[in-house]
């Protein structure tokens, strides 16, 4: 998993909080950089951006000139938190901390450009190991998680019969459609691989059931152009929290959970039931023994 | 007329510095009463209160404040013995922003007189 410790550009350059603007002006120039980190006694007390010093006067101290509102991120934090962090606040750049020092800094443009590779070029939607991310985090927050697998049904028969162009184009016309049907916070969408996309919901088993049905039906029911005739196969399974969580057992249930209900798509479609879901399982957590 | 008028005359190109000095006591502290600080001032709070607490410790409040002008006040401490804090700030605000532009830096001087009259039984 993609951590910021890997992304941060860790040859930090700071500035104290009694330097004067002067000097941030010219370590913005020599470094070409556009925010730096204000340390008093190595801790972390503010950030002065560009912005600031265009709007102070150049005997300033970077004290009067600073934010002190700075919003930080652990090194071991992911780059969807940063992303989030980012939007949350509408920033360009966070500084990465440990225990108040800081140890790197980020930017916007750093953090998209990598969230970028773990994107789906053609849909749009996240890449399978944002799904991963978030279920872990659902986890962590005790909440409980199920997977909907939505498998297109004869799709490479689709692709040989009228070219892989009309192929893209009806995926991502299905990645609209499905992105349409989940709500923000609650279900969490990705392209999975070629013609499987799944989704991630804290929505308890019953309503994810009632998604899965709403969002093979819209796939029935869209007016695909020429008459192709386009349908998919949904396999669910979910999971009921048990015991203390463990984060290497965490990452297998995951991926219990996640080839069940891949699994269950695949029976689904065989058996043309449209949804069927994998026999309930319980997530349970190993005990990790304080030390 | 002199040798050097005669010199200057006969070659104007003569280029002479006249140096005038004017000494008087560096005020300490040097702020008086009263500064304002605006916001785009050349030094601002945090400045202003090193300053402050070298030359003058502990004679002076600084006031943090959210004005469309101003981001501080240093306050002779003194002053706030003989009139409340907020009734002179108000006043010294109302004055200061018809005066002041937010690269300001205004110090001021308030003479504060109190009239007491006492009546005592014969």
């Amino acid at each position: 998993m993609s951590k910021i410790s890997k992304i941060m550009n860790g040859e930090l350059v700071t500035v104290n909080i009694a330097d004067p603007v002067s000097r941030v002006v010219d370590l913005m120039e020599n470094f070409r950089i556009g925010g730096l980190p204000v340390v008093e006694q190595e801790q972390l007390v503010g950030i002065i951006t560009s912005r600031d010093v265009r709007r102070s006067h150049p005997n300033r101290l970077v004290a009067d000139a600073m934010s002190r509102k700075v919003v930080t991120i652990r090194p071991d934090c992911s780059l969807w938190d940063a992303k989030e962090l980012l939007e949350e606040y509408g920033i360009e750049r966070l500084v990465v901390a440990e225990e108040e020092r800081p140890v790197g800094i980020v930017t916007k443009s750093r953090v998209y450009a990598e969230i970028g590779k773990h994107m789906d070029a053609l849909t749009g939607l996240n890449r399978a190991q944002y799904l991963q991310r978030k279920a872990s985090e659902l986890l962590c927050e005790g909440k409980e998680i199920v997977f909907i697998f939505i498998d297109m049904d004869n799709f490479g028969m689709i692709d040989k019969r009228l070219g892989h162009a009309v192929g893209d184009e009806i995926l991502t016309s299905v990645a609209k459609l499905l992105n349409s049907l989940v709500e923000d916070g609650t279900d969490f969408l990705c392209r999975y691989a070629g013609d499987e996309f799944a989704v991630l919901t804290t929505r308890p088993l019953e309503e994810a059931k009632q998604l899965a049905w709403k969002m093979i039906s819209a796939i029935e029911e869209a007016n695909w152009s020429g008459g192709i005739i386009v349908t998919g196969s949904a396999g669910i399974a979910g999971g009921r929290r048990k015991g203390i969580r463990s984060d290497i057992n965490e990452t297998y249930t995951i991926a219990d959970l996640i080839n069940m209900a891949s699994l269950s798509s695949t029976k689904a479609k065989k058996e043309k039931k449209r949804v069927l879901v994998a026999e309930q399982m319980e997530i349970e957590h190993r005990v990790t023994p304080d030390i | 007329m002199t040798k050097l008028t005669n010199d200057f005359l006969a070659n104007e190109n003569v280029r002479r510095a006249e140096i005038s000095i004017r000494m008087s006591q560096f005020e300490i502290p040097p702020m008086q009463d009263v500064l304002l600080v605006g916001k785009r001032a050349p030094i601002g709070a945090e400045a202003v209160r090193r300053m402050v607490d070298a030359v003058s410790p502990e004679q002076y409040e600084i006031i943090r404040m959210e004005h469309e002008i101003f981001e501080a006040a240093v306050l002779r401490r003194s002053l706030v013995k003989l009139v409340p804090q907020e009734k002179l700030m108000k006043i010294i605000l109302e004055e200061g922003e018809r005066v002041a532009v937010q690269d300001s830096v205004i110090k001021a001087q308030v003479n504060i007189v109190i009239q007491i009259t006492r009546g005592v039984d014969l």
